[in-house]
């Protein structure tokens, strides 16, 4: 009895949570097929009448979405795999390894996730384009973004949480320190891998200003960039612009909530037990 | 120190290096440059000078610092951090570490729920914008329902309210990137210390205090650094919700300042004092939390020492790798 | 405290590595000078769909004649953005030849980063700028050195648009309302908005971006004061009489209700939200089949005849920037492109009024066949566009924050804000 009424308000309390999360994509999905934009109360519940696709034709005419969708990912993948690559091995010796310039290191990470992109931005773009020579380039697209701060920072974050009988463990097995990383370390921070290649993900996906500024060749245009810049000049001229914009938001969001479905199953709260427990 | 000497200190040493090299070296390459750059550029009359091109860029000491601090606008946009702050952590961290946990142990719809919190982080910024709109403008939804006490003038004009709207709404936006962490940190915690809790006769409420919050707690740590450095670079919002951090500067933010005097007005040098400015107040407001400290510390101090000792007589022995803390000794 | 010295170290590292960086940084690039080349160049053009397609054609035209000085266009974005972009690019070196689409508020700062070539430097330079424009129109884009860092190319000169349906909804005249004197406009606004058939008589954006004034208060005060502009002779001219009538109207409107104080989501004008709009001729083609639209000059004091009325020009102009190397196809290319049948063309596609003298006359079979764009050419012949003084965006943005707190929020009295800001915009472009 006691259970029930525990599971009754336990399920109550995340599915208020749940819809007022689901809202805004909800709010996205219905208004990207509108063809008049209603944004009366009575606009929420779809019309039959009122509904199309028009909005998604528009978009897919004014921009090849196959290309930019290709872009986006070059750009994002890349992101996401230099992060892992550099940022998981950084995270790991900061974490647990003491060497000269650990601290500077660490400064560093947090000041670059501190500064606001506003101050950096200009620096940068002149360092990247003049001093590097990489305008119009994926290397000069994804550098900013190649190691995400705070994937590094959820990698050390979690390293310091694993228990040092582990690595004690490890040690005495004769493991080196980086055969320590690779086979006990890493598969047991998997959930912090998976957040941190989701949250690397993400922001490259949804970045406008950075790629929009590196880029003149529109060949080479992640989708973000393709629809932000439709969206800020032409979409006005469309039948139904707000509706427009929200397709276009839709078009951009799938992929991600795809990709966070398809992660999350990797979530298993096994993944310390045969490590620990004993 | 548990750590095993393996190989002498020395090679201990030379691994670390060599792990975090190409990060720094990165670190380097990309932001050091042009965050010394910015530094420098505080502290000159500078222009974006085109190559080549003869443009004189005197050195001028504080002067961009000065005429940043004499500005009300920049004033007014600290303290609006702080308000934000302390409106958006406090929720944060509770709302977060909460549904993680709930999140851990549901059976049924697990994908659906985990989903659907993160759903706002991921969508794109006018979408949410438009929703929290719809809410809160003059006719919008909040205002409709509370009929007569709607609040005179509305949320996002009213000088009292606009920064607690922003607050909830990047609160609301971000949380289920919160969760994301939490549920990492929360899956970490082996059952055992749960059904030993359960054993010992602990509800569900003091297994929470007493085993899940203090097991996360280096979560709760990068939660809070993350949740202020998303506070000090507020920019989206007060641009797009409030009118360019409307009304009369009453959602201005820092980051908001720095796009109109460095980018839009062309004056490079005041915006990069603000930015160094914000930097110094996120590392002050980062210290005044103890945040820093963990920075320069490896693991010595990162365990909640008692978790067994406040849980009801939880798992003698056993507790010792739910926060992989020295508080229980082997 | 080992680790912070350690990281004071890597600080002081590194900042050696940035000064060597800019060091080197300096002294490349460079360029220019001596004699004007010819050869392939670049340029930008606006990216809406209808000045892409103008860009393209004059492009392609001038390419098939000139197989040894290809053109490569490219869009960029239109909007507030891409002043920042260009900006950038001048400091990065990457600029192209040509942007055929400055805002003349940018100008000033772009000739103080070194990134634009005065048109002077060529001996048709000024001549062909004076007498495309003319002299009179063309002295307001000279920069304070004397020279043209931009050709005045095109302007959007604002009218009020209104909702035909709704006024006649409301009750009102909808061919020819009354709409020219303050009293007439409040008195149509409280009507339309009384009728429940508008929510809002008129919604320009109450947000804060610099530009925004010239949407609301500006175009209002260029009309109200004869075609004065906000600074003249480097002095604030709007703490008058004529600054105070407009400020008051607005404080008006907005006291009643009859515009919002929030940033509407959307377009309030195509959403009938709002029943009038401040707008340029190219919201003919993008109301066109939406809205039963028609068109009067901006409201004064005393309702002035519409011939006598001025306003806000809104124009575009094209600059030649630094990092060319083939200035003279860049040169060549400019006058190709502001011909009289490339301006036509302009015009036919996009519906923006060349800056042209004669612009009805020389166009006279367009206007005919256009009966629409008519009003907007007569409106041509009177408009002011921004100061060109230096500081321009920061003295626009204080007095943005300025006139929303007193005339939107009504915190301040609308005289001593008035007083306070000529102060401000007085010092402001004085640094």
């Amino acid at each position: 009895m006691n259970r029930t009424l525990q599971r009754l308000v336990t399920y109550g309390f995340v599915f208020i949570g749940a819809v007022a999360s689901i809202f805004p994509l909800y709010y996205m999905v219905v208004g990207s097929f509108q063809l008049k934009t209603d944004s009366a109360f009575s606009g929420l519940i779809p019309r039959p009448g009122n509904l199309g696709l028009t909005n998604y034709r528009e978009v897919n005419k004014a921009i090849s979405l196959l290309p930019s969708l290709g872009n986006s990912a070059v750009f994002t993948l890349g992101t996401v795999v230099l992060t892992i690559v550099i940022g998981l091995p950084a995270g790991y010796a900061l974490a647990r390894l003491r060497f000269p310039g650990k601290g500077a290191v660490a400064g560093g990470l947090i000041l670059v996730l501190v500064l606001p992109f506003q101050v950096l931005m200009i620096p940068l773009y002149i360092l990247v384009v003049r001093d590097y020579g990489l305008a119009d380039n994926f290397v000069g697209m994804i550098l900013p973004f190649a190691v995400n701060a705070t994937a590094v920072l959820i990698f050390r974050q979690f390293f310091v949480a694993l228990p040092d009988e582990l690595f004690d463990a490890a040690h005495i097995d004769g493991a080196g320190e980086l055969r320590t990383l690779m086979l006990v370390a890493a598969p047991l921070t998997k959930p912090a891998i998976i957040t941190a290649s989701v949250i690397t993900f993400i922001g490259p996906w949804n970045e406008f200003l950075w790629p929009f500024l590196i880029t003149k060749k529109h060949s080479m245009q992640p989708l973000a960039v393709s629809l932000g810049e439709y969206v800020s000049t032409n979409a006005a001229t469309a039948t139904n612009p707000y509706g427009v914009i929200l397709a276009g938001a839709c078009v951009l969001a799938v992929p991600v909530i795809a990709l966070f479905l398809v992660a999350q199953r990797h979530f298993t709260s096994a993944a310390l037990g045969s490590g620990v427990k004993e | 120190m548990s750590r095993a000497p393996r190989g002498g200190p020395r090679s201990k040493t030379l691994i670390g290096l060599y792990l975090v090299a190409p990060y720094a070296a990165y670190l380097v390459i990309v932001y050091a440059v042009p965050v010394i750059q910015g530094v420098r550029i505080s502290m000159l009359d500078y222009v974006y000078a085109a190559p080549g091109a003869d443009v004189p860029q005197p050195f001028i000491g504080l002067k961009n610092y000065r005429s940043a601090l004499s500005d009300p606008q920049l004033r007014r946009s600290f303290l609006n951090i702080l308000e934000f702050l302390a409106i958006n952590v406090p929720l944060t961290v509770v709302l977060g570490l909460t549904l993680a946990a709930v999140l851990a142990k549901l059976t049924r719809m697990k994908t659906f729920f985990r989903s659907a919190f993160f759903v706002p982080y991921v969508t794109a910024s006018i979408a949410v914008i438009g929703v929290w709109y719809f809410l809160f403008s003059q006719s919008g939804l909040i205002n409709h329902v509370m009929g007569g006490w709607a609040p005179n003038p509305s949320w996002l004009v009213n000088s009292k309210l606009a920064m607690v709207v922003i607050a909830l709404e990047v609160t609301w936006k971000q949380l289920g990137f919160y969760v994301l962490l939490y549920l990492a940190g929360v899956l970490l915690i082996p059952g055992s210390l749960y059904e030993a809790a359960s054993i010992d006769g602990a509800g569900v409420v003091r297994q929470f205090r007493a085993i899940t919050v203090p097991a996360v707690r280096n979560v709760t740590i990068l939660v809070t650094t993350l949740a202020l450095i998303v506070g000090a670079n507020l920019f989206t919002e007060p641009y797009l919700l409030t009118n360019g951090g409307g009304p009369n500067g009453a959602s201005m933010s820092p980051a908001l300042l720095i796009y109109q005097n460095g980018v839009e007005q062309g004056k490079p040098g005041i915006g990069a004092a603000i930015g160094i400015l914000l930097t110094l107040f996120v590392l002050l407001v980062a210290g005044a939390g103890r945040g820093v400290q963990w920075l320069f510390q490896r693991g010595e101090d990162r365990g909640p020492r008692r978790a067994a000792d406040r849980g009801p007589g939880a798992a003698s022995g056993r507790g010792r790798t739910a926060d992989g803390g020295q508080g229980a000794t082997a | 405290m080992a680790n912070k010295r350690t990281f004071t170290a890597a600080v002081a590292a590194l900042a050696c590595t940035a000064l060597l960086t800019a060091a080197t940084g300096c002294s490349s690039g460079g360029g220019g000078g001596g004699k004007a080349k010819s050869g392939p160049i670049k340029i930008w053009y606006s990216n809406n769909a209808q000045e892409v397609s103008w860009g393209k054609a004059t492009v392609a035209a001038w390419n098939q004649a000139h197989p040894d000085q290809q053109v490569t266009g490219e869009e960029i974005p239109a909007g507030t953005s891409s002043e920042e972009v260009i900006t950038a690019a001048i400091a990065a070196g990457n600029a192209p030849c040509l942007v055929f689409n400055g805002s003349p508020s940018a100008v000033s700062g772009w000739v103080k980063q070194g990134g634009l070539v005065p048109l002077n430097d060529f001996a048709d330079g000024a001549s062909y700028t004076e007498a495309r424009s003319g002299a009179s129109v063309a002295a307001e884009y000279k920069s304070s050195d004397g020279k043209y860092y931009q050709l005045p190319w095109k302007s959007n000169p604002v009218m009020i648009f209104y909702n035909k349906d709704m006024f006649k909804a409301a009750g009102l005249d909808p061919d020819h309302p009354a709409l020219s004197t303050y009293s007439d406009f409040l008195d149509a606004a409280q009507k339309l908005t009384a009728s429940g058939g508008a929510q809002y008589a008129i919604a320009p954006a109450p947000t804060n971006e610099f530009f925004q004034n010239w949407f609301d208060f500006y175009p209002l005060y260029i009309a109200e004061s004869g075609g004065k502009a906000l600074v003249e002779n480097n002095k604030a001219t709007f703490d008058d009489a004529a600054g105070k009538a407009v400020a008051d109207f607005w404080a008006q409107i907005y006291a009643k209700n009859l515009a919002p104080k929030e940033k509407y989501n959307g377009d309030a004008f195509a959403d009938k939200k709002a029943a009038m709009a401040i707008v340029g001729p190219w919201a003919i083609s993008v109301y066109g089949s939406k809205v039963n639209w028609g068109a009067v000059p901006v409201p004064t004091s005393t309702g002035m005849s519409a011939d006598q009325i001025h306003t806000f020009a809104d124009s575009k102009t094209v600059s030649l920037f630094s990092a060319c190397k083939n200035r003279q196809t860049a040169w060549d290319y400019l006058k190709f492109a502001t011909s009289q049948d490339n301006d036509g063309a302009l015009l036919t596609t996009t519906g923006q009024m060349p800056l042209r003298t004669d612009l009805p006359t020389v166009y006279a079979s367009y206007f005919s066949a256009h009966p629409e764009y008519t009003l907007f050419a007569q409106q041509a012949a009177r408009t002011v566009d921004v100061p060109n003084v230096a500081n321009g965006v920061t003295m626009w943005q204080d007095f943005r924050n300025g006139y929303l707190k007193s005339v939107v929020f009504g915190q301040q009295s609308t005289a001593d804000w008035l007083h306070a800001a000529a102060g401000t915009v007085g010092s402001d472009i004085a640094k």
